[in-house]
């Protein structure tokens, strides 16, 4: 049981940091994209590579995934900062749908459908920290240190100058907003953070293959931070625990017939979606609604 | 009393670990770790309703002195849904026994399944990087390399020397594509032309297009679930006469039923319900067809088999009084080798897969027969 | 050879995408919601259809029940969903989210109904001949072109000379001029919930027949009609179907020239470099913000 739970937490952690990084897209700076998973999936292929090509250290793997993620971000960016609105969710869509025929296709560095296999146990200078407590440890620590940059970030003039934009592009603009670098930076940011939580997500399963950056994932990513409450700091991690342990809670039901619990799983999840959208469209750690 | 000393027995040496102790006094924990959902989850019925008639007949014989409790988890056919689903069954459900099918799900759940001294065993998947991919983990279907060698002399047979292949682009139908590209020459053939679809793809009449024009003599498509049925009905419709060839993914009752199938050709593990012998075979079949009133797949028989393999290990270990653990079901199952199962004798190899005799099955009117 | 047979293949997916994405364009340019669960309507339709042919019915009578069933689920829609989510607050991506979690919804219930696998309506009309020696063509391809043609002859009709279709079109631009000239904006919207829906009943149809309905169809519907509304400008009917028609004659060109794996990505890559250098799409205005 004990095991069974910090696999849960473990799980929920890396979910937690990727969705805090698109909480920074959506939620300070209004980017809607729903192409999260292919940076998550950038950071756990780089981090896997160099885990088995060089040493598999947490660290370093954290550095090239959001290196990686981060500088291909750019390809988000771009659409970002020509169109908004439903052009821009439309643009993530093609991103995403492009990424995982690459995922799928560059054999020789994701391993196709495949996968990469073989991911060796993690370490950090020198200590093996792949034990599942300490592994979750670190991860949590990880989870802390973004959300603490995020915090800093979102006080300081940068997170105004983003919130501003989100508000009214035209009026930051007039203000003086450099409004492409901000948006630039907030995608750059968002994406490297998605990668550093896909660095984690490949060492912690020890195998990634496409089928875990695909568009559903994007999505559960996105309702995560929706269902959460954006632009708050607690949200994303609400929503995370809620859809991480709504279908680990499902399955404990005994009188759901096992051969129909998968449909019924996303049955409550499609529903409870449509539903807090219709009475809580701030989301459930969001503030009251109607200002904004 | 019995039980009571198994219970000593366990504790006396100092095995039992918290799971094992709880595990005395109520039922073995079964797991089952299909996907129930997605496009995928017609799979997951099927193998779930043959480990129910197994589980029957395990019940029925009194095979064992005490209840099995089937415990399922969804894997979504994908490695995250796998390795949760995995560690679910491992650490809460505390089962030592995990079926489950899918390479992608085995290859993510097998290093979880090993660190908790779970033995797996996979009547589905027929990847060939499922050989040797954990001491626990078990194949009781043959791997689809194995398939295809078995279908070479066929072609050569009846001279079909022209083949295209259409694959989804996985270790399956990568292990597909190199086997007819180094086999197809030895029979005197040649792969004409190959096309690789993502798992996804559901239109095909492109494809169809250009295998037309490729001209080839058979068409062999390596895939799975739902989209078979799709690549079938789209190159019959498109104007493809020519023999449609893959391997034992084939056998689903929606291609069977699909009246495009007529005449496709699949090769599987040997299973001749009609002139079966042994008593194991005889009453598998008798029993599915008075249940489901149709005629088993081999996805029936392997996890039939795999379900059954339970018993028979577990009943090994309760007759040397010895706990019901992943670890001694191993060792049982290394000690013992060769079990009797649906389709006749069967031996596990070295490198975790089951050795078995392979046939050669036409679809004719909705039904697979034999036919070499 | 292949190239022509390639671009006729391309013409019927295309033909049924356009009809699609037509309904979605409708729906998006009188109302301003994003209607992605436009995808759950046309696997309803499908299924409809599907269950009354598999109890005897006749076609046309699936076809009617199809019918019934995408109006009445996009008119729910409408009232159930997009309206309470309106009245408060509305943000498109809000909406965006609810419409996504009953496309999930809705997906799940098919698979309890119908079971998971695929499901196919047997007709002769999907069997291909040779017109002249290496084209095959099936006459299902006339019956999909030709009821697309039809149909949008009529939507447009509809749109241009009738006094509520003009009402629709002018419905986005200026709802209290609506109100001012006696028209209700809300049965307004009713009516392009009710016509969008029912424009992806034939492509629901000749899909059934023809590649087959599977639960998970209603997403890649959803992916399409999204990517063909944007690509030919999003509101417009008129770029909406060609732009569907584009990407069904790209998804299948495409493979003369490179990889078949390609074929479905292929649309996506037309709908990204779209977005990055004419945003506005076929027959969009600019972008106004």
């Amino acid at each position: 049981m004990i095991a069974y739970l910090t696999n849960l937490a473990t799980l929920a952690t890396i979910f937690g940091i990727l969705a805090a990084s698109l909480n920074l897209l959506i939620g300070y700076a209004g980017i809607f994209s729903i192409a999260h998973a292919v940076f998550f999936g950038l950071g756990a292929y780089a981090g896997a590579q160099l885990a088995m090509l060089l040493v598999p250290d947490l660290l370093l793997a954290c550095l090239a995934g959001g290196l990686v993620a981060g500088a291909l971000s750019l390809c988000l960016a771009l659409p970002a900062l020509r169109v908004r609105g439903e052009y821009f969710v439309a643009a993530s869509l093609g991103l995403q749908m492009m990424a995982v025929t690459v995922f799928s296709e560059a054999h020789a560095v994701t391993g196709g459908h495949g996968g990469l296999v073989g991911i060796p146990l993690a370490s950090l200078l020198g200590f093996d920290i792949s034990a599942p407590a300490t592994f979750l440890m670190v991860c949590l620590v990880v989870l802390a240190l973004m959300l603490l940059v995020i915090r800093l970030l979102m006080r300081g003039s940068f997170g105004r100058g983003l919130m501003a934009i989100r508000d009214s592009e035209s009026a930051a603009e007039a203000f003086g907003k450099n409004v492409a670098r901000l948006k630039t930076l907030a995608v750059v940011l968002g994406c490297a953070m998605a990668g550093v939580a896909g660095v984690l997500f490949a060492f912690y399963m020890a195998f990634v293959n496409v089928e875990s950056f695909t568009l559903e994932q994007s999505i559960l990513v996105m309702a995560m931070v929706i269902i959460g409450g954006t632009a708050t700091l607690i949200g994303p991690l609400v929503g995370v625990l809620l859809l991480l342990l709504l279908p680990a809670g499902l399955s404990f039901l005994p009188f759901i017939p096992p051969t129909e619990i998968g449909s019924v799983q996303q049955l409550i999840y499609g529903l409870a979606m449509a539903l807090l959208m219709i009475f809580r469209p701030a989301g459930l750690a969001g503030q009251s609604t109607g200002q904004r | 009393m019995l039980q009571r000393r198994i219970f000593l027995l366990a504790t006396a040496a100092g095995l039992a670990a918290p799971g094992i102790l709880r595990a005395q006094g109520s039922p073995y924990v079964v797991g089952t770790l299909f996907p129930m959902s997605g496009p995928n989850a017609e799979y997951g019925m099927l193998f779930t309703n043959a480990v129910q008639l197994a589980f029957e007949h395990i019940k029925a014989d009194g095979m064992l002195k005490r209840p099995i409790d089937l415990r399922a988890q969804d894997s979504l056919a994908t490695p995250q849904g796998g390795a949760v689903g995995m560690q679910k069954l491992a650490s809460v459900d505390g089962a030592p026994y995990v079926m489950l099918g899918f390479t992608g799900v085995s290859k993510a759940a097998a290093p979880i399944g090993t660190r908790s001294k779970v033995m797996m065993v996979n009547g589905g998947g027929v990847g060939p990087d499922l050989a040797g991919l954990s001491p626990y983990f078990w194949n009781v279907i043959p791997l689809v390399n194995q398939e295809v060698k078995a279908l070479l002399p066929w072609l050569q047979q009846k001279s079909l020397k022209r083949v295209a292949l259409i694959y989804v682009d996985d270790p399956l139908g990568n292990s597909v594509l190199e086997q007819l590209r180094k086999g197809l020459p030895g029979v005197g053939g040649e792969l004409v032309d190959t096309y690789s679809v993502p798992p996804a793809a559901q239109q095909f009449a492109a494809v169809a297009a250009k295998v037309r024009s490729a001209n080839p003599d058979a068409v062999y498509f390596a895939s799975y679930g739902a989209q078979q049925s799709q690549i079938i009905k789209q190159l019959r419709d498109n104007g493809i006469r020519q023999q449609l060839l893959t391997y034992s993914a084939g056998s689903i009752p929606s291609v069977l039923s699909l009246p495009e199938s007529e005449g496709l050709v699949y090769t599987s593990q040997a299973a001749d319900w009609s002139s079966a012998q042994d008593p194991v075979t005889q009453r598998f079949v008798k029993d599915w067809r008075a249940k489901y009133n149709s005629d088993p797949s081999i996805y029936h028989q392997n996890y039939y088999n795999a379900m059954r393999l339970f018993g028979l290990l577990a009943q090994e270990l309760e007759k040397a009084g010895t706990p019901v653990n992943g670890e001694n079901l191993l060792q049982t199952l290394l000690k013992v080798r060769q079990f009797t199962f649906v389709g006749g004798e069967g031996t596990f190899q070295d490198n975790g897969t089951l050795e078995l005799p392979m046939q050669i099955n036409q679809i004719h009117d909705g039904r697979a027969q034999k036919i070499a | 050879m292949l190239f022509l047979q390639l671009l006729l293949s391309g013409i019927q997916t295309g033909a049924i995408y356009a009809l699609t994405a037509a309904g979605f364009a409708l729906i998006f340019g009188a109302t301003r919601i994003f209607h992605v669960a436009h995808g759950a309507t046309f696997a309803l339709a499908g299924y409809a259809f599907l269950a009354c042919s598999q109890a005897g019915l006749p076609w046309f009578v699936g076809c009617l029940a199809a019918l019934l069933i995408a109006v009445g689920f996009g008119l729910a829609m409408d009232a159930f969903i997009y309206r309470p989510i309106q009245r408060h607050e509305g943000s498109f991506f809000t909406v965006f989210v609810a419409a996504f979690g009953m496309t999930i919804a809705v997906q799940s219930l098919i698979e309890i109904g119908f079971g998971r696998g695929f499901a196919v309506v047997d007709t002769p009309l999907t069997m291909a001949r040779a017109v002249v020696p290496g084209l095959y063509l099936a006459d299902i391809f006339w019956v999909a072109t030709g009821v697309a043609l039809v149909l949008f002859i009529l939507v447009t009709l509809f749109l241009e000379r009738t006094r509520a279709g003009i009402g629709l079109r002018a419905l986005s631009e200026n709802p209290e001029l609506l109100r001012a000239y006696g028209l209700s904006s809300r049965r307004l919207s009713a009516l392009a919930f009710g016509l969008g829906s029912a424009l992806a009943v034939p492509g629901a149809v000749l899909t059934a027949a023809t590649s087959g309905l599977q639960p998970a169809i209603s997403a890649q519907v959803m992916l399409i009609s999204l990517a063909a509304a944007v690509v030919g400008g999003i509101g417009s009917l008129r770029g909406a179907a060609l732009a569907g028609l584009l990407l069904g004659v790209v998804e299948n060109l495409v493979i003369s020239a490179v990889d078949t794996q390609w074929s479905s990505a292929a649309g996506f890559v037309v709908l990204f470099a779209f977005i990055l250098f004419r945003p506005s799409g076929l027959f969009g205005q600019a972008v106004t913000r």
